[in-house]
């Protein structure tokens, strides 16, 4: 069990264009999570627990990020060197969605973030819209009062879905960025969404690494010790079908999530948008980004996992909010597979097959090996919630959420 | 896209980086393709790609491509950090790893570089070399094996082909139509006894063994050859590609089974490789495989001798290729991997013949771990025996629960039976004992 004192991981940023130096672990600090950057860009993420006032020697150093991140670099200079120069000029017109629902400041944070990317940016083909969903004040607005050129919405359906269709409905861009307001983006993200498209015009998604924007917290360093938002940097092209994965693509996390997420408006206009019952709020509150990426794949649409498009995502501090979410996530996992099962007989086999593997993936998460790797926490909390989210989620949850935005529907006619 | 019994069929692809990247598109009637990436005719690594993810365009190819070959690139641009891990042993230290990251992003253009660090061709060694077939009753897989030794660019100093225990006069007349070649009758049967004789009847320094199933790259027999500068090197083996994955079986046994193939890089083993990895078994199988392998001569001189007893033909569908190279470490001498000298193998078609290999090879393979054990006392072998292959039975028994019964896992899990009468290896007096099959 870890001691009191041991509260907070560093986040250090490497930037190998500069020569590596011995790194210490700061007084207050348990442990550091690397984020590796060549050429700019990032390339690979990993963390360690060490104890306070460890130096970290170049060797050390050196060897850590060729184990992590000697693969990846190599393969994105490949990459660059087969492909050619890039004619990055006919970038479509992108609109970035941020729904948000009573959080100003993070949101100020974000939209902050997006301001310095936009900077490098031309104007006019790059649009922000802050989609206010349900707010109880006008903290939201006054805040986005204060980015010039940022679009503000009201949305008054309560429902993270209800206010990503609603983004979809005033998207006026070929593109539709999705972010959430606890995010900050990469220095990185709009030149990496930039080269990811003009590689694949024809996808119907985008999505990028998710890490962590601080480790401040038990809470949030139990939460990326679990695994945490997917944080692979391999370029991926995901078509309808993945040779040799029986549970391919339903177990849908292996897309991304829903905090970083693009997609072409063509192709979510097509699919009809979000499934509303899903992500709405206290009573089914995940799902959606997993049935969304479903639902693209399984008409045909490339998904691309993009390595250069990362977002650094503030987790949640508290350990009851942290255990709130594996509770969600599960709940959201099983509801999403039960309208799957429903509405895809076809893909039955793998749903299954899917669900087993989830069932075995959370007991893996307090066998001895994965507390060995994880640093010996054992979040046996996490997996109970969790699993009891996915009862629930068994048991008609999504049948209760569609009767209920049903009435939300009506009731906002 | 399935054929009438839904069954998938899959295309085996070539793809040569150096002559440009191009745009993938599925041929009609398949279900997708595996792609081979080569650049200036070196295999540095493959991708699946299914029908769903095509077409591709350039960019598209280049990163798949790039992802699936940066691994064998690196190990052929830069002298370390991407050096392959021995079968069964953790990954090799990076000796000076603040050095070798600066090398590493030293590299802008990591493929112009990679052109001029591939090793070439060069001169012809002194040694010379002979291509030995062992066949038995396949002759039209025969004659498309010769033709493409025949066709080698630099073709052997000698070509054998060693028919064994024949029923029919049919391997003598496909022989008789290609001048090079010398026909050599062994009666005694089984594959051992004819890579004996044809070891016996070599004239040259080299010997590289192919199986008649097998079509070669172009270039197998000058990089086989160009492997034995290092006089303790007595075995050279080489990568095997699917020459085609038309039907489920071939899928299957290229996908679930990696019986064959060992990856891009290049592995070398020595005698310290066995004793490092004394206590847990030495993963010997995993060096190779006999259908593309070159032994020294003077290893035949020194008396090492393919064991009779094993082997297709005897006993068991394999083994007597890992069984020696095993006598090779045990003495001190090396064996090499080396990709770059590479074929292409048909795999069994249909699945009862499939059934038989899996069936076949378990059999082999516990009868090489018990002649080991018996030969060396090495008590490795029979902890393979005992523990490591019962648990991995039970894992994909396991999973098999889980997951369900594939295919391949049913075949996997039949040849436990195999297994089972490899114990009769136990019971083996001399070597001179021909067990009945």
């Amino acid at each position: 069990m870890p001691t009191k004192s041991c509260q907070r991981y560093e986040i250090l940023q490497i930037d190998l264009s500069r020569p590596l130096e011995p790194l210490t672990v700061p007084p207050n600090a348990c442990g550091v999570a690397f984020v590796i950057r060549a050429d700019d860009r990032p390339v690979a993420y990993f963390m360690e627990a060490l104890p306070a006032g460890t130096t970290i020697e170049p060797e050390a150093l050196a060897s850590k990020i060729l184990e992590h991140a000697g693969k990846q670099i190599l393969a994105d200079r490949i990459f660059k060197e087969l492909r050619g120069p890039l004619d990055a000029s006919r970038f479509p017109r992108l609109d970035i969605a941020i729904c948000t629902h009573n959080r100003p400041e993070t949101l100020a944070r974000c939209l902050s973030s997006l301001r310095d990317v936009g900077a490098r940016w031309e104007s006019g083909r790059t649009r922000v819209l802050v989609i206010d969903n349900a707010p109880s004040d006008n903290r939201t607005e006054e805040v986005v009062r204060n980015f010039a050129g940022v679009v503000y919405v009201r949305e008054p359906k309560p429902g993270l879905d209800f206010a990503r269709n609603r983004a979809l409905a005033e998207c006026t861009g070929d593109l539709l960025a999705f972010l959430d307001d606890d995010v900050v983006v990469d220095r990185c993200w709009l030149t990496g969404l930039q080269e990811a498209w003009a590689a694949n015009p024809d996808a119907g998604a985008f999505t990028g690494p998710i890490l962590p924007f601080e480790l401040e917290t038990k809470a949030q360093i139990v939460f990326e010790q679990m695994g945490g938002f997917g944080k692979s940097f391999e370029r991926v092209r995901f078509g309808a079908r993945l040779p040799e994965s029986p549970t391919y693509p339903c177990g849908a996390g292996i897309f991304g999530a829903g905090a970083n997420m693009v997609f072409s408006r063509a192709a979510l206009e097509r699919l009809g948008g979000f499934d509303e019952a899903l992500d709405t709020g206290a009573p089914l509150p995940g799902g959606g980004d997993l049935d969304i990426f479903y639902r693209i794949v399984l008409a045909g649409y490339p998904l691309v996992r993009e390595s250069n498009l990362v977002v650094y995502h503030q987790h949640r501090r508290e350990y009851k909010q942290l255990r709130h979410q594996m509770w969600t996530w599960g709940l959201g996992t099983m509801a999403y597979l039960v309208k799957c099962w429903r509405q895809n007989p076809a893909e039955r086999a793998s749903i299954r097959c899917w669900t087993v593997w989830w069932l075995c993936y959370q007991l893996s998460k307090i066998s001895i090996p994965h507390l060995r790797k994880s640093g010996g926490r054992w979040p046996i909390d996490m997996v109970i919630a969790e699993l009891a989210g996915a009862v629930v989620g068994i048991c008609g949850q999504y049948d209760r959420s569609v009767a209920r935005i049903a009435r939300l529907r009506r009731r906002f006619a | 896209m399935t054929t009438h019994n839904g069954e998938q069929r899959w295309q085996a692809v070539s793809l040569d980086l150096s002559r440009g990247v191009p745009e993938l598109s599925c041929e009609p009637g398949y279900d997708g393709m595996r792609v081979v990436f080569f650049w200036k005719r070196i295999p540095l690594g493959h991708c699946q790609l299914a029908s769903a993810q095509l077409p591709l365009d350039r960019s598209q190819v280049a990163a798949v491509a790039a992802q699936s070959i940066s691994t064998a690139a690196g190990d052929y641009i830069f002298e370390d950090g991407f050096r392959s891990a021995l079968p069964g042993s953790p990954p090799p230290a990076i000796e000076d790893p603040v050095a070798t990251l600066e090398a590493l992003l030293s590299v802008e253009r990591p493929i112009a570089r990679l052109a001029m660090n591939l090793p070439v061709v060069g001169p012809k060694p002194r040694q010379r070399l002979t291509v030995a077939v062992c066949t038995h009753e396949r002759p039209q897989e025969l004659e498309r094996c010769l033709t493409s030794i025949v066709a080698s660019a630099e073709p052997p100093d000698e070509i054998l082909v060693i028919d064994n225990a024949p029923q029919t006069n049919d391997t003598y007349d496909v022989v008789a139509r290609f001048p090079s070649v010398r026909y050599c009758y062994e009666p005694q049967p089984g594959l051992s006894a004819a890579r004996n004789s044809a070891m016996a009847a070599a004239h040259c320094e080299l010997i590289a063994f192919t199986d008649d199933d097998v079509v070669v790259h172009p270039d197998w027999t000058a990089r086989l050859r160009r492997c034995f500068e290092d006089p303790t090197v007595m075995v050279v083996t080489g990568l095997v590609l699917p020459a085609e994955l038309e039907t489920q079986a071939q899928q299957i046994f290229e996908n679930d089974f990696h019986f064959f193939h060992q990856g891009y890089r290049r592995r070398y083993f020595d005698a310290d490789y066995l004793t490092a990895a004394r206590r847990r078994s030495a993963p010997v199988w995993e060096i190779g495989a006999g259908a593309n392998m070159a032994i020294r001569r003077r290893a035949f001189d020194l008396g090492y001798r393919f064991d009779t007893r094993l082997g297709p033909g005897v006993f068991g569908g394999c083994g007597e290729d890992s069984e020696f190279w095993y006598q090779i470490l045990v003495d001190g001498w090396s064996c090499l991997y080396e990709p770059s000298g590479c074929v292409f193998h048909y795999h069994r078609r249909d699945v009862p013949a499939l059934r038989n290999v899996v069936t076949q090879y378990m059999r082999g393979h516990v009868a090489a771990l018990i002649i080991q054990f018996r030969k060396y006392g090495h008590f490795a072998n029979l902890r393979r025996l005992v523990w490591e292959l019962p648990a991995e039975y039970i894992i994909l028994f396991l999973r098999s629960i889980t997951c369900g019964f594939p295919l391949g896992r049913r075949i996997m899990l039949r040849g436990w039976f195999g297994s089972f009468s490899g114990l009769r290896a136990a019971f083996f007096r001399g070597r001179s004992e021909i067990p009945a099959e």
